[in-house]
Order: structure tokens, then C-alpha cells, then sequence
């Protein structure tokens, strides 16, 4: 090759092609070659039929031999096509390949211009640009860089496993990719194939678990690529999602006990969904790996919401399969004051419950509490762990039961102080009997005793004892007080007798006993409290009892069911009134409440409409006695605190919102003390959250680190709840409404019946309800709940895409009935039917187990249709014979085949058509209107009914049919769009991967080292999908051997002398190829890492930024060619 | 000027999208209007604005820029780079008094064929429908002596001088 710089003045051969006819039928050729000898520096003009044949080059090396030219342009088809020919051309005549360039006269001009003139015109403009613009074209040398030895292959179906088998019998490492967890593809559901009806499973499974056992070949199952970045000019960084399955791949033995013992049931998607498969599964017993996985989506929306993370969908999963004792130790796991809990909890749960947006949420305290009423004398769980520090819990309310047994839990000994004479605070004297009977509450805490926590009651810290000798005494003090204070009306005549705090006469009621309070009884509030001190009156005698609100029904802060309750006792309500003024004398107690009407104004802090009296509307309610029950604040005073507690305003304890830590170190606060009134779920997590933090407080730990999750929050799950069947809560039984004048508990709970039935109802928004049943069972101890996904790093320098397809959803064409229809199924449905192994058997039946007498296929659906997709989709013709055959060997039925054409192309398909033909199986050539159940004829009766024209015969037919089979098409993936942007590659019409040349490189793409195969790239059989598998593989092997790949010389440069240094490059460049040169103060591009897009050179303020093959004069002579001779 | 005058129009098009899909409606022998002249270049982040007004400062009537689909770039976000310039250019246009509706980006991917067609068609009606661009025409550059010789004059001083 010449030295380039000799390459001197420039002589320019232009070359113009005939293409045959195709540029020569719309191009005057001739005249072209004239124009072309007109313009400067070209000293040679000639035209060829067809430039790309051996004679053709011959004559561009003859002149560049013979010295008559130094530079080549070429008006032909696409550089895409052929400009690599030239280029080769060009240096085989002695030239530098750059040297050369192409003018597209076919792609651009002669087939897609109508006019010869024009078409004429439009050919001379471009190739004056390029004869003005080779002019500036300079010697370039392509470099060469290497190809990673190492493929990725995404999708691990029937073309992804060929493909992975030929490349890792060449002896070159592959990684496999497969997003579920197994291997196999759309190919392991069929049941035979077309059209030698061999089983699938018999051709595809040695290649599986011949992949599985390959040296060369690393499987990574349930896994998805994250990223592809380039590595370097032409490798790729892949980042892989290796998703957490919850079992350990290497110890799994695939023995399956887990999912017998499993007692979550959803639809087996491998069956598509005819079968249901356990939450903890293998797609099918041939899978490859053949290991276990666990469906889990996480934390469901009940467990979430609640404060103490109560699994709820696992114990209410064990009870709806009978499994109680199972259920209690789940219930256990989280709470250890269940049978508590079960009565009186507020249950934000039920409130999450995604059976709620369907008709009613489950009774999930109610199932909670059957489990605990059924094993009255079950046992907390023992400590694993023994310590020496003793804590001091002050309070015995459910903040402080529930931080001892946490503590007890992790070792400590906790010594509670109570002050009152029995251990359970606000749960003992705030809460009445018939809620929650007192030997519930004493068998709880007994069960706390027993784990080893010490309970002082009748033991007041404060006076018995000081907070600050507890703080001496004790490694750590929780105070959980509670807020026992009543609030106090602020009105004349609240100190006269009978007029009583909610609290104070529960309190009295609780500890002494019911008493007689007077024949009609007011009770002001609307809370939980003055609810249950109205149900408490009507116990203790009272006649009437009437619950006074300030706001309406709809602003009650009480439970609504506890309102109910209220109101079939024989409560009144009366809303929209506020007290005023107590009327009565020392002697007579209260006599009558003053009270002034309201009506509801602009929302207050609360967010709740205040409340405002109307000026004169004074009335007088008579009574013997009234109980005010508007809200407690806590008694932070009878503490006696020396240590210096830091307050609130609204007199409650100021404490670290994460820790729980007061201001003094080792002091820790929570429940109502902290929070005002609040319920006792809130406060048995304030008491789990302190004894966290004293954990870590003794053990100097970090007390904030990773604490984002406690407490309650809301997951949302997308839960397909259009097939469920609407069944309302089932009510919880209650004592008849004549006993409910005692204190026997109203409720009674369920029985065994019907606590299944409830639990039943469950929607396991989280498929896997974390029972944990698995792990007991597994002897492998491959089960591992703390599995994380995790990412996998590799570098690759071929990557092939074998994702695959879905089938078309039937849905979307209602009027075929599918999913209306039972007996409507899909061509995949009825090809697991088929099947052996799968969900009937091989049989195949009607929903409800018959026989089918008459089957109708349906083809095309979803394909040949300008309303889904316009492609035909090339299999569906012949798996429709095939299921045809099968249908009418395994049942005998007549099978009717409506099509719109018959497309059986290919080896043996034809034949297999004959072969249907003389099977007596019908074929109507139409397409198909409606399936219907409407008959019309006793015939039709009961039947389903295919409605299409007979365009052979001109007429409409009905047929009527029991089973009807849709053969529905194939369509891109979901993701398709997603996963191509990930790979740089682009889809084609319909959504399907692009190839680089429909005919020519179908396997390749526009991303160097990124090929398909298979469905992705179109719809296609199996036949196809192994050669385009084939030929795939045989691509990366070719670039893998040669061990290299030549680059365009397109890479940006810096001309020094015009750089000032401004940095606006900088930050353009994608691949961060440039840096900047402090010493010369100007910008430097790194040429390896340089892709050539040109970005940089555009921002370019002062020209010193160019590019290779596209310089700004190139350029700029190109626009100068285009318009300035034509 | 001829006396029919037709519009002259200048299209750069990227090469990985939309230049491909120009070739993919000449194979799919899609006709459309010939007034369109390609240039190719590597993305659409290569389109400098003064190639627009160079182009326009010698005698095209019109400018069009196809690129691939946002998110779809090769070189991951030259087409956002190209939207960029482009917004600004039509500002800058307006000032300078020409009909920001002369120029007109696009994005056309690879499959796309038939939008080539249709854009294309587009592009020569509006021009059509706007007229030739009345500016000087400039003098005709002379051509360097030899391949390495004259620098072009910056573009911008060139055409649209006076």
C-alpha cells in the first residue's frame, strides 16, 4: 500500500451502477456519468451493470492501478450493503480504503422516486456531494479489538438451550440466563410436536439437563438481566439479577416435601393455570435445575399494617387448612398476647385486607382468637438465651408486657411495677369484662410469668420505690405508664355526686365490682372508652343509657362494630350536642345535663369537621348519673421523677421518635405516656421498639441503624381479584341480646366450621404466608427465608437473545367467549390437557369432566387481523391439526377447523394436512363471528355455538360444539420493548426483535455482538427456532475463533492548536471518553474508549473537536454537493 | 432559481435508525417526494446547528434531522442532544427572521420505513407551502487545491451575511 500522505492531488473515479434494472429503469445512467465528468477532480466517469460483481471492482482497480484515479465513489445501493466491498476494492487497487466514497442511488433514489427526471436529478446531487466531499477524505486504518471469549445467552428455552449446547461444545464458557426457574421454555408445555407428533418432552429434556451437567455452561435460573454496559470498545459488562428463590440450589434435593407440607395453593402458570401448584414449587418434575422455588412477594398489606407485624396470612393459610396448632406458633412468632389481641385489637389489618376491595375484609382478630381460645393452655415460647442484666418496666399495661417479653426473649429479666393490684393496666381496669374476660388477661400474663418475668404489683414507683434507684438498680428502665388521668369537662356542677370519669367507673367496675349507678345514665364522648362505659352502665342496672356526641356517627373515634354493638343493647346516641352547664345539688347528686346543639363547622387539626355550638339552642336531658369519658392524659406526676425527664406540652414524655430513649441515657418511654390515648397494638409496639433499642443500648450498639421498617406501613399487591367468588365475612356469634346485661363475654368466637371457612376467604396477597412449614420438613436445610437477590457480574463479548414469545391474550377478543365461556380454552391450555403429565392426565375433558362430543378450533386469533396484530403467526395452522388429531384420537369427537387460510408450508407439514384430511376432521374456511351459548334449535341446546360464514359455500353456519379451542397467536413479550432497549437493539413491526438484514442477517442485529434467535425475532416453529439457534451459535463462534473485530475509524480527535480548553465536551460524552489535560489545558479523547457518535464534535465551539470519517468539512462539502450543481 | 421551482431539502439522518429506515423504504419501494436529499451521520448527535445554516445559507429551502427514538440512541443520549440544539436552533431561526417551520426534527426507527415516506412527503408540502427561502444566495465556494488544502470559512459568516 502506498504511504497515504503521497496520495497527492486528488483524481476521482466515479463508478455509477445499473443495479441491473434497478437503478438503471428509473435513472438515466448516461446522463448521470456526463454530469459526473463535469465536476471537479474527477478524471474518470464510468458505468456497470452491476459494480459489486468481480468485473465491476475490477474496473475501480484497473484505474487506481493505472494511475488515472486516487479516489473512488461509488453510486450504487447502501454503504449498509456494499461499502465494504468498495472499501476492499479500493485497497486491492493500491489505495487507502478511506479513500472511497458511496453515493445511494437505489435505497434512496431510484426506488422510492416515481419520476425518471427527478430520479435523475436527485442521483447527479448526491454523487456531486460525494465526489466534493471524497475530496476530503484522508487515510484512516481500522483498528482491531479483541472479542471476549465468552458468551451470554438470555432466555433459556428450545433456541436458547441449542444455542448454548453448540457454543459450549466448541468448548467456549456460556452463561445462560433464564428469568423462571427452570429451563425448557414454551416447548416443555407442549405435548407433541408438529408434524411427526414425537413427544416434546422426550426431544427437549436430555438436551436440559444436558445443559445442566455441561462443563462449559453456567445456568443461572430465575434470574434477569439488569444492565449491559459496554466493558471496553466491543465487550459488554452484564449485570445479572440472580432473584432469591429461598432455596439453597446446591443442597436442594428436589425431593418435594416441602410442597407437600405447603399450605399455600395458587394457579400453576406451567399448567396455565388448569392445576394449582404450591407457593413453594418446581414448574414441572422434569425441571432443570431440578430445585425448589419459593413464590414470595414479600410482607402482605395486613402484616404491613400492623404495628407489631402480626403475620397474619400465615396463620390464617394454617387455619384454613386445618392446621391450628401450626397456626398458634406462627401467632406466637410476633405476639405474645394473642388471645388478647384476638378481642380488642383495632385491627388495622382487616382494614388493608385486599379482600376488602372485593366484598369484605377477613375477621383476622377473630381467627386469631379461635386459635387461642382452641388451646387455652398454650405455652409462650422459652428464651434461647440466658443473661445477667436485670430491666425495670414501669407499668404493666401492654407497653410494658410487651417490652419484658421481648426482653425475656433476648435473655434480660424483667421486673415489672404496678401500681394498681393487678398486673395489665389500662387492659385490666379500663376494659370491661364483656370484652375481654378477666381470666383471658391473668392467663396471659401467667404465660409471662412463667417465661420468667417478675411482676410487682400494688408497687407504685414513686412512692414504694424511686425512678432513680431503679435507674441504679437496673441495667435499663422502660417506663410504660399509660394514661390513666381523666380529662375533665371544664364545666359548672362536674364536681357533684354521680357525675363520674369513663375511667374512674371502669376502674371501680373492674377492681370492686359492678355497682348501682341510677336509672338513667349520660355518658359524654365518642370514643372507644365512653362506648364501653355505656355498655358498662347498662350492666350495672341502668334503664337508659345515652351516649352524647359532640360531632356526628360518621366522626366517632369509636370502633364501628363496638357502636353496633352499643346500639343493639339498646343504646341511644344522641349527636350534635355538647354539655354546658351539670345541674343537680350536693344532696340530690346530678339531676340534669345542660346541653347546647352543634353543628359541624370547617375541619380542625384532626381533619375532622369542628364542631360549633348554635347560640340559643339551650336543652335540658335529665338523669340520675353521667359519665365523662372525653380522653386520659398520663399521670407523669405521681413518677416523682428526679432524674430530670424531659416533658412535652401536652404532658406526655419527650422520647427519641426512633429509639424511644428519653433524655436521660438508659431511660426508655412508650405507649400511651408518650402518645396520649392510642390503642393497644400502638402500644405493644412502642414496648417491641424500647426493648430493641436496650438490647442495643447494653450492648453499645448502633440503636438507629436499620430501623426504617418497624412500625406499621402499607405494601400493595396488584391481586387479579375478578374471579373470586363474592362470600361476605362470616359473623362472628354472640351471646343472645337478652344475656348482654351481664358481663359475659359478648362474643363467643368461632367455631372450628366456620373459622375455616373465614380463613378461607383469604386472598394470600403474598403467595408464600412465611409459615415456615417448609423448612421443619426440609432435611436438606436448603430453605433460607433471609435469601436476598443479588447481582452477578459478568464480561461478555457476544451476547445471543432467545426470549422467546407470548401467546396472544384471548381476552381481548370477547366475543369468542374466553373467559366467559368455561369451555372456551386456548390452544396452550389444551396442549397441557394433552399432555401426560399434566393437570387431567392426557385426558380430555370438559370443565365438568365429560367427554367433549364436538370440538371447534379457531385459528387465527389474534393474528391476520388488523385490530390485534396484522402478522400471521405461522405455527398456528399446524398445532391446530395437531390438536385436531389429538383430540379425535383421545376422545373420538368431531373436530371442525375454522380457518382463513390453510398455511402449512414447509417439510412434511403438507403431507401431515392430507394426513388430517382423510381423518375425517372438518374444515370450514371462514372466520369465525361469535362463539355463543344462545341456542336457537334443541340441537344448540346446552351447547356452544360457533357462528362463522362458510365462504366456500356462501352461507352462515352454526355449529354447535362442547369444547371450543382458540388458536391463538404469538406476540413479543411484555418486556420486549424494555429488554431491547437494555441490549441497544430495535424491534420491527409487531414488536419483534430487528434483524440487520431480512434476509441476509437474520440472526444479526445493529449491535455489534448482540444476535437473535428464536420467536423473539418472529413468530416461528420449533424447526426454524433450532436453525436460527444454529446459526446464531455459529456467528459467535466465528468471532469468538477469529478473536477479533475490526472498528470503523469514526472516533473523535482533538486538533491541539484550535482546543481552548472550555470543557463542553466534557460532560457530552456518554462513554466518558474525554478528560481534560490540565498541563496543556486542553480536552484529550481517549480513542479506546471513543464510539464515534460525533456529540462532542457538534458542541464544539472552535472546531478543535472532529471526528474521523465525519469532519466538519466532509460535512460541510456534502451540503455544499446536494445544492449547489443541481 | 428555475422556473418551476421545487424545494430543496437537506436531510441528515442518523445512521443506525433512521438513514436505515430510509433504506428500508427504498426496499419496500415506498415512493415519496424526491425534493429530499440524505446525508448520513453517525447519530443525531453529530448534527451541529451550523450544518443547518449552512445548508440553508446555500440554498436549501428546508432542513430535516432524523433520529432514533428517545431512549432508543445507540450512543445512549445523542438524540436528546440533537432535541437540545434543536429547540435553540428554531429560536435562534425566528431571529434571524426564517420560518422555524423550515426545519424539523423526527424520530424514526429503523422499522420505520413507511414514516420516512410519510415524513418526507410532509416535509416537501410544508416547504412547499412556505415558499423558497429568500436569502442571498451565496457566491459558489471555490474547491481546494489538493485534499488537504483551504479550510472552509466558519458557515455561520458565510450565507447569511447581510
Amino acid at each position: 500500500m502506498p504511504e497515504p500522505t503521497t496520495n497527492g492531488a486528488p483524481k476521482i473515479g466515479v463508478y455509477v451502477c445499473h443495479c441491473g434494472v434497478n437503478i438503471a429503469a428509473k435513472v438515466n445512467v448516461s446522463e448521470v456519468v456526463e454530469f459526473a465528468k463535469t465536476l471537479p477532480f474527477v478524471t474518470v466517469a464510468r458505468e456497470y451493470k452491476f459494480m459489486c460483481s468481480d468485473p465491476g471492482q475490477e474496473l475501480i482497480q484497473q484505474d487506481l492501478r493505472e494511475g488515472k484515479i486516487n479516489r473512488v465513489v461509488v453510486a450504487s445501493c447502501s454503504p449498509l450493503m456494499h461499502e465494504a466491498t468498495f472499501r476492499r476494492a479500493t485497497a486491492e487497487g493500491g489505495q487507502n480504503p478511506f479513500f472511497f466514497h458511496m453515493a445511494n442511488i437505489r435505497e434512496h433514489v431510484s426506488w422510492v422516486t416515481a419520476d425518471g427526471h427527478k430520479a435523475t436529478e436527485k442521483a447527479k446531487a448526491l454523487i456531486a456531494a460525494a465526489v466534493r466531499r471524497v475530496a476530503f477524505h484522508e487515510p484512516l486504518e481500522k483498528k482491531r479489538v479483541p472479542v471476549h471469549p465468552h458468551v451470554l445467552i438470555v432466555g433459556g428455552g428450545i433456541a436458547g438451550i441449542e444455542a448454548a449446547l453448540k457454543i459450549a461444545d466448541a468448548g467456549k464458557k456460556v452463561y445462560l440466563v433464564e428469568r423462571e426457574p427452570t429451563i425448557g421454555g414454551h416447548m416443555a408445555q407442549f405435548d407433541k410436536c408438529f408434524p411427526t407428533l414425537d413427544c416434546a418432552a422426550c426431544i427437549l429434556t436430555p438436551k436440559m439437563t444436558q445443559v445442566r451437567s455441561h462443563p462449559n455452561i453456567e445456568l443461572l435460573t430465575y434470574s434477569e438481566v439488569e444492565s449491559v454496559e459496554p466493558y471496553d470498545l466491543r465487550n459488554f459488562k452484564v449485570r445479572i439479577r440472580r432473584k432469591a428463590c429461598y432455596v439453597n440450589e446446591d443442597t436442594c434435593t428436589g425431593c418435594g416435601l416441602c410442597a407437600e407440607v405447603c399450605p399455600v395453593s395458587v394457579p400453576s402458570e406451567f399448567d396455565e393455570g388448569l392445576a394449582m401448584r404450591k407457593a413453594i414449587y418446581r414448574p414441572f418434575p422434569q425441571a432443570v435445575p431440578n430445585v425448589f422455588t419459593i413464590s414470595r412477594r414479600g410482607t402482605p398489606p395486613c402484616q404491613a399494617a400492623c404495628s407489631i407485624h402480626q403475620n397474619a396470612q400465615g396463620y390464617i393459610t394454617l387455619i384454613a387448612h386445618g392446621k391450628f396448632k401450626e397456626a398458634l406458633d406462627v401467632i406466637l412468632r410476633d405476639n405474645p398476647l394473642p388471645s388478647i389481641c384476638g378481642r380488642i385489637c383495632t385491627h388495622p389489618c382487616t382494614v388493608n385486607c385486599t379482600r376488602g376491595t372485593v366484598d369484605d375484609p377477613l375477621n383476622i382478630p377473630g381467627l386469631k382468637r379461635f386459635v387461642t381460645d382452641l388451646f387455652p393452655d398454650y405455652k409462650l415460647p422459652q428464651p434461647k438465651v440466658n443473661r445477667s442484666e436485670k430491666i425495670a418496666i414501669v407499668g404493666s399495661g401492654p407497653a410494658g408486657l410487651m417490652c419484658a417479653y421481648e426482653l425475656r426473649q433476648r435473655g434480660y429479666w424483667p421486673v415489672i411495677y404496678e401500681a394498681q393490684p393487678v398486673p395489665g393496666g389500662m387492659l385490666s381496669v379500663g376494659i370491661p369484662a364483656f370484652r375481654l374476660p378477666r381470666d383471658v388477661i391473668s392467663k396471659e400474663i401467667n404465660r409471662l410469668k412463667e417465661i420468667g418475668i417478675e411482676i410487682k404489683t400494688n408497687t407504685p414507683v414513686g412512692k414504694a420505690v424511686t425512678l432513680e434507684e431503679l435507674r441504679k438498680q437496673y441495667a435499663a428502665v422502660f417506663i410504660g405508664i399509660g394514661a390513666h388521668v381523666e380529662r375533665r369537662l371544664n364545666v359548672p356542677g362536674e364536681d357533684l355526686p354521680n357525675v363520674w370519669g369513663g375511667i374512674e367507673f371502669l376502674r371501680k367496675v373492674n377492681l370492686e365490682g359492678p355497682f348501682k349507678l341510677g336509672e338513667r345514665v349520660l355518658v359524654i364522648g365518642g370514643g372507644n372508652s365512653a362506648v364501653d362505659a355505656a355498655r358498662t352502665a347498662l350492666r350495672c342496672g341502668a334503664k337508659e343509657v345515652t351516649i352524647v356526641y359532640r360531632r356526628t356517627r360518621a366522626e366517632m373515634p369509636a370502633d364501628p362494630k363496638e357502636i353496633e354493638a352499643a346500639e343493639e343493647e339498646g343504646i341511644k346516641m344522641l349527636f350534635l350536642a355538647a354539655p354546658k352547664t351539670i345541674l343537680g345539688n350536693k344532696d340530690t347528686g346530678v339531676t340534669a345535663l345542660e346541653c347546647l346543639k352543634m353543628k359541624l363547622g370547617a375541619p380542625d387539626a384532626s381533619g375532622r369537621p369542628a364542631p360549633e355550638p348554635i347560640p340559643g339552642s339551650e336543652f335540658v336531658l335529665s338523669c340520675d348519673a353521667i359519665i365523662a369519658t372525653i380522653g386520659q392524659v398520663p399521670d407523669l406526676k405521681s413518677l416523682g421523677d428526679k432524674l430530670g425527664l424531659e416533658t412535652t406540652k401536652w404532658g406526655t414524655f419527650k422520647v427519641d421518635e426512633v429509639t424511644l430513649e428519653t433524655n436521660i441515657p438508659g431511660v426508655f418511654a412508650g405507649g400511651d405516656c408518650v402518645t396520649g390515648p392510642d390503642v393497644v397494638v400502638n402500644a405493644m409496639y412502642a414496648g417491641k421498639k424500647a426493648a430493641i433499642s436496650i438490647d442495643r443500648y447494653i450492648n453499645k450498639l448502633d440503636m438507629r441503624a436499620g430501623r426504617e421498617r418497624e412500625g406499621p406501613y402499607r405494601t400493595e399487591y396488584a391481586i387479579d381479584t375478578s374471579g373470586v367468588a363474592m362470600q361476605k365475612q362470616i359473623p362472628m356469634p354472640a351471646i343472645a341480646l337478652e344475656r348482654r346485661r351481664t358481663f359475659d363475654e359478648v362474643h363467643t368466637g368461632y367455631t372450628q366450621e366456620q373459622a375455616i371457612a373465614e380463613a378461607k376467604r383469604c386472598l394470600d396477597c403474598a403467595i408464600c404466608c412465611d409459615c415456615r412449614l417448609c423448612s421443619t420438613v426440609c432435611e436438606a436445610k436448603a430453605i433460607n427465608y433471609e435469601m436476598k437477590d443479588h447481582i452477578q457480574e459478568i464480561v461478555v463479548g457476544s451476547i445471543i437473545l432467545a426470549t422467546g414469545f407470548k401467546p396472544f391474550d384471548a381476552r381481548r377478543i370477547p366475543r369468542y367467549g374466553y373467559g366467559k365461556y368455561p369451555n372456551v380454552y386456548t390452544a396452550l391450555e389444551i396442549e397441557r390437557m394433552t399432555n401426560s403429565a399434566g393437570p387431567t392426565g392426557g385426558e380430555i375433558r370438559l370443565r365438568d369432566g365429560r367427554k367433549p362430543k364436538a370440538v371447534g378450533i379457531i385459528h387465527c386469533v389474534g393474528s391476520r387481523d388488523r385490530n390485534y396484530n396484522s402478522y400471521c403467526s405461522r405455527v398456528c395452522c399446524l398445532y391446530s391439526l395437531k390438536l385436531a388429531h389429538l383430540i379425535k384420537e383421545r376422545t373420538g369427537a368431531e373436530v371442525y377447523n375454522f380457518y382463513i387460510d390453510m398455511r402449512v408450508p414447509g417439510k412434511a407439514y403438507e403431507e401431515f394436512y392430507d394426513r388430517m384430511l382423510e381423518e375425517g376432521i372438518h374444515f370450514i374456511r371462514g372466520r369465525v363471528a361469535e362463539v355463543t351459548d344462545h341456542a336457537m334449535t334443541p340441537d344448540e341446546e346446552g351447547k356452544l355455538v360457533i357462528r362463522a360464514e362458510d365462504t366456500l359455500i356462501g352461507v352462515i353456519r352454526r355449529i354447535p360444539v362442547d369444547m371450543v379451542v382458540l388458536a391463538v397467536g404469538l406476540e413479543p413479550q411484555a418486556d420486549a420493548d424494555e429488554v431491547r432497549r437494555k441490549f441497544y437493539i430495535s424491534c420491527g413491526t409487531g414488536g419483534f426483535f430487528l434483524e440487520r438484514h431480512p434476509k441476509l442477517a437474520p440472526v444479526q442485529t445493529f449491535a455489534d455482538g448482540i444476535f437473535i434467535a428464536g420467536a423473539c425475532q418472529g413468530p416461528k416453529d420449533i424447526q426454524d427456532t433450532v436453525a436460527q439457534a444454529g446459526a446464531a451459535a455459529a456467528e459467535v463462534l466465528s468471532l469468538i475463533d477469529r478473536g477479533f473485530v475490526e472498528l470503523e475509524p469514526n472516533t473523535a480527535f482533538i486538533r491541539e492548536e484550535l482546543c481552548s480548553g472550555c470543557k463542553t465536551c466534557i460532560p457530552l460524552c456518554p462513554f466518558s471518553a474525554i478528560s481534560f489535560n490540565s498541563d496543556k489545558g486542553i480536552a484529550v479523547i481517549n480513542e479506546a474508549l471513543c464510539k464515534g457518535c460525533g456529540t462532542c464534535v457538534a458542541a464544539c465551539p472552535s472546531g478543535a473537536a472532529q471526528q474521523h470519517l465525519f469532519t466538519d468539512e466532509q460535512i460541510y462539502q456534502e451540503i455544499e454537493g446536494v445544492l449547489s450543481y443541481v | 432559481m428555475s422556473e418551476q421551482w421545487e424545494p430543496r431539502i437537506v436531510a441528515f439522518f442518523c445512521t443506525w435508525c433512521t438513514y436505515t429506515a430510509a433504506d428500508l423504504a427504498g426496499i419496500s419501494r415506498m415512493t415519496y417526494a424526491p425534493n429530499g436529499r440524505i446525508i448520513r451521520v453517525m447519530c443525531s448527535g453529530r448534527m451541529d446547528p451550523q450544518f443547518v445554516l449552512k445548508a440553508l445559507a446555500d440554498g436549501a429551502d428546508g432542513v430535516l434531522i432524523g433520529g432514533c427514538h428517545p431512549g432508543d440512541c445507540h450512543y445512549q443520549a445523542g438524540n436528546y442532544k440533537a432535541l437540545r440544539r434543536y429547540t435553540l436552533l428554531k429560536r435562534v431561526l425566528t431571529e434571524m427572521g426564517i420560518e422555524p417551520e423550515r426545519v424539523r426534527l423526527e424520530w424514526i426507527s429503523a422499522s420505520e420505513g413507511d414514516r420516512v415516506q410519510k415524513v418526507m412527503n410532509e416535509m416537501a408540502e410544508q416547504i412547499r407551502k412556505l415558499g423558497p427561502l429568500q436569502l442571498e444566495r451565496p457566491l459558489p465556494q471555490p474547491l481546494p487545491e489538493t485534499e488537504r488544502g483551504a479550510v472552509p470559512l466558519p458557515v455561520a459568516g458565510r450565507g447569511l451575511r447581510g
